[in-house]
Parts: C-alpha cells; sequence; structure tokens
C-alpha cells in the first residue's frame, strides 16, 4: 500500500496564496487597453420574427470596429440535436437572446452604437410554460424542428419535445393490477436555480496564423473549440482554447455559450476581443438548473414491497435543447435509484418553451429527482404506516439488485451507510432542544448519483531537476481536482512530492480530448489517464535505471525521487540522473495515457434515447437534517446537517470535508429560498443579488459528515468523485424535514417563508398537471 | 473634476468623472484587478477595500469622495515579499479556498473586523461577514479560520502584553 500512503494527505492548495492576495488572474482580470470591448444587442422580447436588422449606421459610430449577425456565424449547435444559434437568425426564442454584437475601442462606445442598430421584430405569442408547450395546438417553439442536425441517434422528438428518453423493466401492468398492493401517486413541482459564479461568462478571443485563440473561463476547453468551429463553420482544429484559473463554474460553464462570438469578431477585425456578461445579462440569461414537473406512482404492498412504479418528468429546457436533452437521460439513474422496485418504467422529456434555456448544475436532474423519489418515499411511508428509516433500510438498492434500466448494482453500499448515519447521529446528537418553541422536524434520505466518465488524456513529462509536468485539457473551477488531487495521483505514482507535479493548465493545442470539468468526473477520468500516462513514464525510468544499476527492472522501485532497489532503503540512484542518462542515450522520459468509460451494460430494450444506459461509478449518499419552522412566519431554520457519502477511497480527506460542506449549502439555497420566476414579458425576474437569495453565513450550519470507503469503483485507487454530489439529497432533506415539522405534505421547492406559511395554512394548492395523461404510456411518443 | 488620493501608500492623481466608482479606477486604471467587481450593487463584498482604514465596498465609493483619504487595497495588504496577512495565512493554513473570486474582499472585510474586535465570538464573526458572499465554500470554514487567528493574536498578545491583529 506505500502507492496509496504516498497519495492520500491533506495537501493544501498550491493556488491559495495568489488567490488570497488578489494576484490571481482570472479571465475577466485580462482585460488590456490595446483590446476591443464586444457588447451583445438582446432580445427584449420573448418570441418573434426579425422583419429589419440594419447593422450599416451602428458600423459607422465612434470607435466601432466590427458589428456581427447571425448571418456571420450561420452554423447550429447544440447536444443532441444542433438547434443552437450563436446570434438568432430569422427567429427569436427568448427574453435576452443575442441578436448582434458590436466591438469597439472602448465598451462605453459599444454600448453607445447599439442604439445606432435598426432592429424590427414582429411579435410572436409566447409558449412560457411546459403546460402551454404541450398542448396539442401550441404553437412550435422550433418550426423547423425536423429540419435539425441530429448528433445523437435515438431519441423521440416531436414539435416542442425536444428529446425524449424513456427506460422500461419488467410489466408494471401487472404489478399495479396486483390485488395486494397500495396505489400512492404524488407530484412534484421545481423551479429553476440559478449558479451565480463570482466570475460571469467571458472570453477574450483573438486570430492568430489564421486561428482562433479563445482565453476564457470555462469547464469544457473541448466544447468550446467544437462549438465555436461548428458555428462559424471552421474545422474545429482551426480553434486552440485555454484557460486561466475560473472563478466558479458549477455547471454553468459547462456548455458553450459567448466564447465563440469573441473569434468570430477578432477574425472580422485583427484584434483581440473580449465579451463578458454584465451581472445582469449572467443571470438573466443563466443557464440554470431546469425547472421541472414530475409525476410518480408506486405499487406497494402491505410488507413494504415496491412492486411497480412509474413516473413521468418534465424537464423545461427553455428555448434551445441544450443540456436537458442529455440530462433526459439521468432520470433513470436518479428517480430510478435509490430502491429496489419490481417493475419500472420513466418517461422524462425536455420541453421547449419561449423563456431563457437551461443548463447544466451540479448534480443536475438529480437533485429535485432525489427530492420528489424521498418525499413520495415518505408518503409511502405515511399511506401505509412504515418507519421512514426502515422502510428505507429494507428497500434500499443492494448487491445484485436491478436499476431501472436494468443495470446489475454491486456490493451493499446504501444499506450500511443509512447505518453509518445512526452512528454518526450517536456521535453528534440531535438538536431538537434548540426548536425552542417552534416546530421540530428531522428527516433522513438516500441519493443515488453517478461519475460522468467518458473520454480523457494526460501527458507526463519527466524533467532532469526531477519534476514533473502534467499536461491535460483539466480546468481548475475551485474544487481543487488541478491543484490536490491529480497532482497527489502523480507524485503517488513516480515516487515524487506533490509540489514536484507541475499541472499545465488547459490548452486544447497542448492537451488530448476531454469531456470537461463537471460531473464529479476529473479525479477519476483525468486521474486514470494520468496513472495510465505514469505507467509509462515508470517503465522507461525503471529500464533506463535497470541498465545503469546492472538489476533488472522489476527489483526497482519508485521513492522519494530516488530510483531504489527494492528491500534496499536509500540504494540506487536520484531520479534527475536516471532522466539525464536517458535524455543522452534514449531521449526524454515523457508517458501518454486514456481514459474512457467501460459502458457497463444495461438489460437489453430497457432504456431507450439515453445517453448513458447504465452508470459505471454509482455514488450513493445518506443526508439527516433537522430544522425548526416558525408557525408565524414560515421562516426555515436548519438547526443541523448531517451527510454520509460514498467516496470509493478519499485522496484529501480536508478538500472533500470542504466541498461537502459548500455543496450543502448551495443545496440549502436551492431548498428554501433561491427562487427564480419568469416575468409576464418572459423574463428572469432575478437578476441580481438584491432579488436573488443567496446563502449567507448566518444562515448555514457546521455539516458533520462521515466519508464512506470501500464501495467498488474503476476510478484510479478506487476513487469517485466528491465535488459534485454533496448537493444532491439537500432538497429531499429539507423536504422531508420541513413536511414532518409541519404535518403537511410537501411537493415543492423552495420552501420560502410564504410558501411554508401557505402551506401550514392549507392555502397552498397541491401541484396538478392537466398536461401529463394519466395513463403513463400516453406521455410518450410511442 | 481632480481626485488626489493615496493608493496604498503611494500619491495617486486622477481627473475624470468624480461619480466614477472606485472600484472601475482599481481594476481599469490602475489594473489593480484583486478587487473583484462582481455584483456591483453593495451586496457581494467582492469588491472591498479600506478607505482610512475602514473596510468598504469599492463599487458604491465615487472617486469623488474619497479625495484626501487612504485607499488600501488587497494588494496593498500584503504587497511583493511581505508576509500574509495572519488572516491570509490562516485562510491558506486551513483549506478555506476554493474558486477564491470573494476572498479578497473577504480579506479586506474581516482584517478590519479582527482589527477592531480581538474577542469576537463565532455569532459575531458570522455576522460581520454579512455584507460578504461566497458561493463555493459554505463558510463554516471561514468562521473557524477568523476565529483561530482571533485565539492566536490573543495568545501572542498575552505573551507581548498587547493584542495586534
Amino acid at each position: 500500500m506505500s502507492e496509496l500512503s504516498a497519495t492520500v494527505m491533506n495537501l493544501p492548495r498550491r493556488d491559495a496564496r495568489d488567490k488570497l492576495r488578489g494576484r490571481t488572474k482570472y479571465t475577466n482580470d485580462r482585460a488590456r487597453p490595446d483590446m476591443l470591448h464586444a457588447v451583445l444587442l438582446r432580445s427584449t422580447v420573448p418570441a418573434g420574427r426579425i422583419r429589419k436588422l440594419d447593422v450599416s449606421a451602428a458600423l459607422r459610430c465612434p470607435g466601432v470596429r466590427a458589428v456581427a449577425t447571425g448571418a456571420d456565424a450561420p452554423g447550429l449547435y447544440g447536444i443532441g440535436i444542433a438547434d443552437h444559434p450563436l446570434l438568432a437568425i430569422d427567429t427569436i426564442r427568448y427574453h435576452g437572446e443575442p441578436i448582434a454584437v458590436i466591438a469597439a475601442e472602448t465598451e462605453k462606445q459599444a454600448r453607445a452604437a447599439l442604439a445606432a442598430i435598426v432592429l424590427e421584430i414582429e411579435p410572436l405569442a409566447p409558449v412560457f410554460t411546459m403546460a402551454d408547450a404541450l398542448q396539442p395546438a401550441a404553437r412550435l417553439v422550433h418550426e423547423g424542428w425536423r429540419g435539425y442536425e441530429v448528433i445523437t441517434e435515438g431519441g423521440a422528438r416531436a414539435g416542442n419535445i425536444a428529446w425524449e428518453a424513456k427506460s422500461s423493466r419488467g410489466d408494471v401492468d401487472a404489478a399495479f393490477a396486483r390485488p395486494d398492493i397500495r396505489i400512492v401517486e404524488s407530484s412534484f413541482t421545481v423551479g429553476r436555480q440559478s449558479h451565480v459564479p463570482f466570475e460571469p461568462r467571458v472570453a477574450i478571443g483573438s486570430w492568430e496564423d489564421g486561428r482562433a485563440h479563445i482565453q476564457t473561463s470555462t469547464q469544457v476547453p473541448w466544447t468550446v473549440r467544437n462549438v465555436t468551429g461548428k458555428v462559424m463553420q471552421l474545422p474545429p482544429g482551426r480553434v486552440r482554447v485555454t484557460v486561466p484559473p475560473v472563478g466558479g463554474g458549477f455547471g454553468l460553464k459547462f456548455d458553450a455559450s459567448i466564447e465563440p462570438i469573441t473569434a468570430l469578431l477578432a477574425r472580422m477585425t485583427g484584434r483581440t476581443v473580449v465579451l463578458e456578461n454584465t451581472r445582469q445579462e449572467e443571470m438573466a440569461t443563466c443557464l440554470c438548473r431546469e425547472n421541472a414537473e414530475i409525476r410518480i406512482r408506486s405499487a406497494v404492498t402491505a410488507e413494504g414491497y415496491i412492486a411497480g412504479r412509474e413516473a413521468v418528468v418534465l424537464m423545461d429546457c427553455g428555448a434551445y435543447g441544450g443540456e436537458q436533452v442529455f440530462l433526459t437521460t439521468m432520470t433513470a439513474h436518479t428517480l430510478g435509484g435509490n430502491y429496489k422496485v419490481g417493475a419500472t418504467r420513466l418517461v422524462s422529456r425536455a420541453v421547449y418553451t419561449n423563456t431563457p434555456p437551461n443548463g447544466a448544475f451540479r448534480a443536475c436532474n438529480g437533485v429535485y429527482n432525489t427530492f420528489a423519489l424521498e418525499r413520495h418515499t415518505d408518503e409511502i411511508c405515511e399511506a401505509l404506516g412504515f418507519d421512514p428509516m426502515e422502510f428505507r433500510k429494507k428497500n434500499v438498492l443492494g448487491d445484485g439488485d436491478l436499476g431501472a434500466t436494468g443495470q446489475v448494482f454491486e456490493a451493499d453500499v446504501l444499506g450500511p451507510m443509512l447505518d453509518r448515519m445512526e452512528t454518526l447521529r450517536a456521535s453528534t446528537g440531535t438538536s431538537e432542544a434548540k426548536a425552542d418553541g417552534r416546530l421540530y422536524g428531522i428527516a433522513t434520505t438516500v441519493g443515488t448519483w453517478f461519475v460522468f466518465v467518458g473520454p480523457s488524456a494526460a501527458t507526463v513529462n519527466l524533467n532532469a531537476d526531477g519534476s514533473a509536468t502534467l499536461v491535460t485539457s483539466g480546468v481548475e473551477i475551485g474544487s481543487g481536482t488541478m491543484v490536490q488531487s491529480l497532482p497527489q495521483i502523480v507524485a503517488g505514482q513516480l515516487g515524487l512530492a506533490p509540489d514536484q507535479v507541475i499541472v499545465r493548465e488547459a490548452d486544447t493545442d497542448a492537451a488530448g480530448l476531454d469531456v470537461g470539468v463537471g460531473g464529479g468526473r476529473t479525479t477519476v477520468s483525468i486521474g486514470a489517464a494520468s496513472v495510465a500516462a505514469c505507467a509509462e513514464v515508470r517503465e522507461k525510468l525503471l529500464r533506463t535505471a535497470g541498465e545503469m544499476l546492472q538489476t533488472r527492472p522489476e527489483d526497482l522501485l519508485l521513492r522519494d525521487g530516488r530510483v531504489e532497489i527494492t528491500g534496499r532503503p536509500g540504494s540506487g540512484m536520484s531520479i534527475p540522473a536516471v532522466v539525464a542518462h536517458a535524455q543522452a542515450t534514449t531521449g526524454p522520459i515523457t508517458g501518454s495515457g486514456a481514459f474512457t468509460a467501460k459502458n457497463t451494460p444495461a438489460m437489453s430494450g430497457c432504456a431507450m434515447g439515453h445517453f448513458i444506459d447504465a452508470l459505471d461509478i454509482p455514488v450513493f449518499v445518506v443526508h439527516e437534517a433537522e430544522v425548526a419552522v416558525d408557525a408565524d412566519t414560515g421562516h426555515v431554520e436548519v438547526l443541523a446537517y448531517r451527510v454520509v457519502q460514498d467516496v470509493g477511497r478519499v485522496l484529501n480527506p480536508r478538500a472533500v470535508m470542504g466541498q461537502i460542506q459548500g455543496g450543502v449549502v448551495q443545496g440549502l439555497g436551492y431548498a428554501l429560498h433561491e427562487e427564480v420566476t419568469i416575468t409576464a414579458d418572459g423574463r428572469i425576474a432575478q437578476d441580481d443579488f438584491e432579488t436573488y437569495r443567496l446563502p449567507l453565513a448566518q444562515d448555514v450550519v457546521p455539516v458533520a459528515a462521515d466519508l464512506y470507503e470501500g464501495a467498488p469503483s474503476m476510478g484510479p485507487l478506487g476513487t469517485k468523485g466528491a465535488g459534485e454530489v454533496p448537493i444532491l439529497a439537500v432538497g429531499a432533506a429539507i423536504g422531508c424535514a420541513v413536511a414532518r415539522a409541519i404535518g403537511k405534505p410537501v411537493r415543492q421547492l423552495p420552501l420560502t417563508p410564504p410558501r411554508v406559511l401557505r402551506l401550514l395554512h392549507e392555502r397552498e394548492p397541491p401541484p396538478e398537471f392537466p398536461h401529463i395523461a394519466p395513463g403513463w404510456a400516453s406521455n410518450t411518443l410511442g | 473634476m481632480v481626485v488626489t488620493f493615496q493608493l496604498n501608500g503611494e500619491d495617486c492623481r486622477l481627473d475624470g468623472d468624480p461619480m466614477t466608482p472606485l472600484v472601475d479606477i482599481l481594476r481599469q486604471e490602475r489594473f489593480l484587478t484583486g478587487t473583484k467587481a462582481v455584483c456591483r450593487e453593495g451586496f457581494c463584498g467582492a469588491c472591498m477595500v479600506h478607505v482610512d482604514d475602514e473596510a468598504v465596498p469599492s463599487c458604491l465609493k465615487p472617486i469623488g469622495l474619497v479625495q484626501g483619504c487612504a485607499v488600501t487595497t488587497i494588494e496593498g495588504l500584503s504587497s511583493g515579499n511581505q508576509a500574509l496577512h495572519p488572516l491570509q495565512a490562516n485562510f491558506e493554513a486551513a483549506d478555506a479556498v476554493q474558486c477564491g473570486m470573494c476572498f479578497p474582499g473577504m480579506v479586506m472585510s474581516l482584517s478590519a473586523f479582527v482589527r477592531d474586535n480581538p474577542h469576537a465570538s463565532r455569532p459575531e464573526i458570522k455576522a460581520a461577514m454579512v455584507g460578504n458572499i461566497c458561493r463555493c465554500t459554505g463558510y463554516e470554514r471561514i468562521v473557524d479560520a477568523v476565529a483561530d487567528c482571533l485565539d492566536q493574536a490573543r495568545k501572542a498578545g498575552q505573551l507581548a502584553g498587547g493584542i495586534h491583529v
């Protein structure tokens, strides 16, 4: 286990000191006086046709160097289907949609020139809600949906249904027809969540030697490269993307948005162009966690066996498909997770509306499906008289159990984690006394998530000073993977100290393909590629050292910066001596490694329209919340919060604890007060810090957490991603705890004080979905 | 209008619109980008600077109002090779930083707070952070580090016969 002992540690962040001194240059700190500034003309109507767009007068305004419109970048991009133009072409589909862009010597000049653009829009009747969009006679948000390029085959589509994914296993009709079951049905609705990264989306584009170079605050350099190529109709290889430190992402920067515009303007002007969203723009066009509507029904026996389950999940993708097309896949693994179920069928649909497009947000889809599933589970327990903890212990997924797509889960993980939660609670005690006369509730909930694996590449160069340079397309978004887990992994493989591992920041010209930093994948996927690269380096190093020491390579090991003969500490020679010899004889020592998903099988015919049929690395959580509800004001105070998290193997316990605290607090915001609503003219109403209520220091409590190690994982050293999942079950735990405190069903988030008061006084109408048909099959495209 | 003030200990003379927010001068004219312009409305605290030793959001401070004042930015708190401020050292040691965008403002707010409140309790520290938002960390580790910093200063003060953070 020496490799492990050289890897696992509470390594501090190497980037902390500069960040604390304000010296770190994020993308939006890199504007220079010689750059052009770009500003966007955005739509002020939610739906319409562009009748006239004349930019000639704007082009003559002082300081203006270029004006671009959709005609300058005619390609469409998207995930699954290419439906999204860079700048609106002919049709306006949301309030805030970019229509034209001006580059000028100063931002002030660019803004002044906006008024000179002649724009005439013929308004169209907007489709604001999924209920409207699913009406048989609804206007189509994308009239030409049939003509779009399909990038990934398999999803059913029709009209305002951008994508539909289904999973079906076993005879659900037979399960619901059994004489010995009771049927419990629940409906839930949740709003959007805005990421609010402190650094907004920003990019700096230049045109160098016939190629675009975009510096940007992104989680997905390769997506930005590919999308830029697509919209500019260039081979993607003519786009280079580099990524400075990122001031927060949380999933918002997991797709391309404004970045390609800077490349377009750079090509037009030959100048470097900076484009940064204002805070208002950032929030008004945030690719939010989507609002969703969920109906779930279960057939449960008196013994507590879940014989059958079916659900319909509607996900609002807004004006363009984006991530929601992909995320329809996740319902099978989140709403279809947690529990053993006899027969099950689930459908999730991404629905177009004339609202700002939604996107990815930490534990996308899982957060609200876990809320729905856990509240539904509590409603089952209440209807049939089961103890919620005992029901969960009896029914959580264990070794050999089947998931919704027929995937076979390995090992008992959730069951032992529930036991560990009871141990944790015994050690911390409970906080009921702090409720001090208010209504008190406690709830324990479970959640199922996954590591989004997929392609990663790594190169390791071993240098003559004994250091190693790790070259990948990984990005440091704040989670610490690039400054903690990855250098720890490489150091452990090569017998170095982590500070001897130099980590190159992402550059698509320097490193191979990577899916991006998100889905809890960096430590696992880039880590595994790095381990593979280190294996090649090791092999070359030991072969050279073997020749120098006249010893067989298999009798050598790497430790403390030396190549040693096994069993003889201090023997052998220093790594720099071996590297220098290799450089002179066989050439520099480098290694490259690659990794991708293993594509765990689903049961044949169970998954339709899915991007991922089964989870390669499931991740489980158990969350427990204690709350006090003020019956006079509806205010919910979180008294205590506990987490047991499946981490596989923890490489940096302190860093993981930091992710858990931060992720839980983002979840508390989602559960309690972060609310996004759409105005009558289709805008996001909360477009500043005054109207969007983020968690503050006084809202939060220290999270008590227990890291559960040992569950199977294909990740390097048995790791699983740890940064994504802490937010997963917070809405669930808070929703269940508040429902118990107030003795009323909670079916909607966030639980703002007015909503809690309405629930207490039974004035909150339960969600009703006339656009979801009673029969499950009627909610599918067949 | 001409405005003169001290910026990180040096004379600074500006000729321009006195209503220009200080943060824009710092970032766009002086390239002191450690001061972050996040919400630009005084809610987030990422642009906090010291004006005559008081922590203020530089987005709400028109330059006309800093005439004759001493302005210190995060770059001026521990410049060059100087040692970190004890708060910065504690944040670093506690692994409190994530994306890092809020920290310059957090350091500027809290360095004034710990100077003026050497005996602050945990709830008082949290109350002092009401104008500094962090989206990444969930706050508790920051609070712990501030409490540790005060603790260390008190212990050092007992030895040296005075309290100075």
